[in-house]
């Protein structure tokens, strides 16, 4: 009995441990960063008009949101809750785009996947528009859109939607045979070895292509923000580099990465343990 | 045998494309083959005789042009729960538990909820699972996932249980405990089985009736009766039954003719 929970402890020790330095290894080059920062900030390398203080670029938080009457009116996309207002406009068209881009971009993926003639129409086209990078279809877009929501939703759309596509494609045509005759011998329809197998088999797959997606779309949105939007982070970034409001800037930058993170780690992650982890099809070192 | 034809098979002949040189594959010549009812029949031949072939075109997996096929009187046209197949490779869904893995077929039948989950637990007890109902697959060994896989197709109640090398993926210890267990399902169930081995001794210990299969173009080469009861059929006795054994080397003797004949080739 001892000697059982001596091993689990042990065990939990060692897992607890590799955390520990697996985080602190990750850190070092952020506090490096930071330590020099504040050091430039002390001998003054650069004016902080070039690098702003940290205290400035957290003071921007406040001074941004000065005029904003409280959280119910942040929400509410009171006039004067800039910052807010920013953040909410760029996550919006992310989800936004995500909610259309991905289930659409999964459907065509799975017809494509398991149908040659499909996917002889679809795929050249897509390969045509993944070369192109995003952002390259901006001036397009302010043609055809205008500035504003829907230039920056037809960026983000032609980004996700040929991501998920491929990923999806490409997933359904790993799926094992078997697994399919398996199903069909059973009484399963068309539909069903879809919804049961090809699905579930493409996961994989469709959750490294969410990934992709997610960051390859997010940056296509700052860009088309700050030359065809009207509002949101790139926006953000552009009118307080204009002005000359570099703590903005940088707040602007660092709440990309944060909120891009956050994504990862709140949706993501999750999505990934309750799928492919728990079916086994991931390995993963412990 | 006694009993109706479950499956009959007549003048069925098969041709496929090479998938590399694309040159006509003569698979099966002249195939005519009845399975009764709770009966098990074996087929064993050299590997590329053709006997996958054979079962993918019962199974309704690959469509046939020469000859006729039918289940319980009706042509096969595609796969149907009529017909359950037992993979050589794990085929069962590593997202579904154990459990929904076994009640698949009655799912895709909306059978109810609740007949479902009774007839599930009577194959989990019957295939020996009890207790991992509510493991994914990844969770188990080889030897229980083709339990699994066993499970589901009879779960499913088919006319016909197809099994193609269900065995062959496992390592030697497991082997001889499935085949045992798989004896003492059919004692259970009176399922009626079409069988796929190139073990010569499989087919001999588990099949009423083996059919041995020529080389390439698959020809029904000879059948065996082979005449022992189900209770009789366990490894621990089966080594010293005369009958066994003389079956045994009489089908090893008329296998081996076609694997010599084809190293000449």
């Amino acid at each position: 009995m001892t000697a059982i929970s001596e091993f689990s402890i042990a065990i939990q020790r060692r897992v607890g441990r590799q955390r520990l330095r697996r985080g602190i290894l990750g850190s070092i080059p952020f506090i490096f960063i930071i330590f020099l920062w504040e050091l430039n900030t002390y001998f003054v390398w650069y004016e902080p008009i070039e690098i702003p203080p940290i205290a400035d670029v957290w003071g921007a938080i406040f001074f941004m949101q000065s005029d904003c009457p409280g959280l119910v009116a942040a929400f509410q996309l009171h006039n004067d809750c800039q910052l807010s207002n920013n953040i909410m406009s760029s996550v919006g068209r992310v989800i936004l785009a995500a909610v259309v881009g991905i289930p659409f971009g999964i459907a065509f993926g799975i017809l494509a996947g398991i149908n040659r003639t499909i996917s002889g129409y679809l795929e050249p086209v897509g390969i045509f528009m993944n070369s192109v990078s995003g952002i390259a279809w901006i001036p397009l877009a302010i043609v055809w859109f205008g500035v504003g929501w829907e230039t920056t939703l037809f960026i983000m759309l032609n980004t996700i939607f040929w991501l998920i596509f491929f990923n999806t494609m490409m997933g359904v045509r790993a799926v094992p045979k078997v697994l399919v005759h398996g199903v069909q011998t059973l009484g399963g329809s068309r539909f069903d070895t879809i919804w049961n197998v090809y699905l579930p088999g493409a996961m994989p797959s469709i959750i490294t292509g969410m990934r992709m997606s997610l960051a390859f779309g997010w940056r296509a949105l700052i860009a088309a923000e700050m030359i065809g939007g009207d509002s949101g982070l790139g926006f953000m970034i552009f009118v307080s580099a204009v002005e000359f409001k570099t703590e903005e800037v940088f707040l602007g930058v660092i709440l990309i990465s944060l909120i891009y993170l956050m994504s990862d780690r709140w949706l993501l992650v999750p999505l990934e343990k309750w799928t492919i982890e728990r079916w086994g099809l991931v390995w993963k070192p412990t | 045998m006694s009993g109706e034809a479950k499956l009959i098979i007549q003048d069925l002949c098969h041709h496929y494309p090479d998938e590399y040189t694309g040159q006509s594959v003569h698979a099966l010549e002249g195939i005519n083959l009845q399975v009764y009812e709770n009966e098990f029949v074996a087929i064993v031949g050299p590997s590329g005789c053709g006997k996958t072939t054979l079962l993918n075109i019962v199974a309704g997996l690959l469509p046939y042009r020469e000859g006729r096929a039918m289940v319980d009187g009706v042509e096969i046209r595609g796969p149907g729960p009529d017909r359950g197949v037992v993979f050589q490779e794990h085929a069962i869904l590593p997202w579904r538990t154990v459990a929904r893995n076994i009640g698949h077929g009655l799912e895709l039948q909306r059978v109810p909820k609740e007949e479902t989950r009774r007839r599930v637990q009577e194959y989990i007890d019957l295939v020996g699972l009890t207790g991992f109902e509510n493991r994914y697959p990844h969770e188990l060994s080889g030897g229980m996932k083709q339990r699994v896989a066993v499970a589901r197709t009879l779960c499913a109640d088919p006319v016909i249980m197809l099994m193609d090398e269900p065995f062959a993926a496992v390592d030697a210890q497991t082997r001889i405990t499935l085949q045992d267990e798989l004896n003492r399902i059919v004692m259970a169930t009176h399922k009626t089985i079409l069988f796929i081995t190139h073990s010569v001794e499989e087919a001999a210990f588990l099949g009423d009736r083996c059919i041995v299969f020529s080389r390439r173009p698959g020809r029904i080469k000879t059948e065996i009766k082979i005449d022992i009861p189900r209770e009789q059929r366990v490894w621990k006795e089966m080594g010293t039954n005369p009958k066994f054994t003389e079956a045994r080397d009489q089908i090893l003797h008329l296998v081996r003719q076609e694997v010599t004949s084809d190293d000449e080739h």
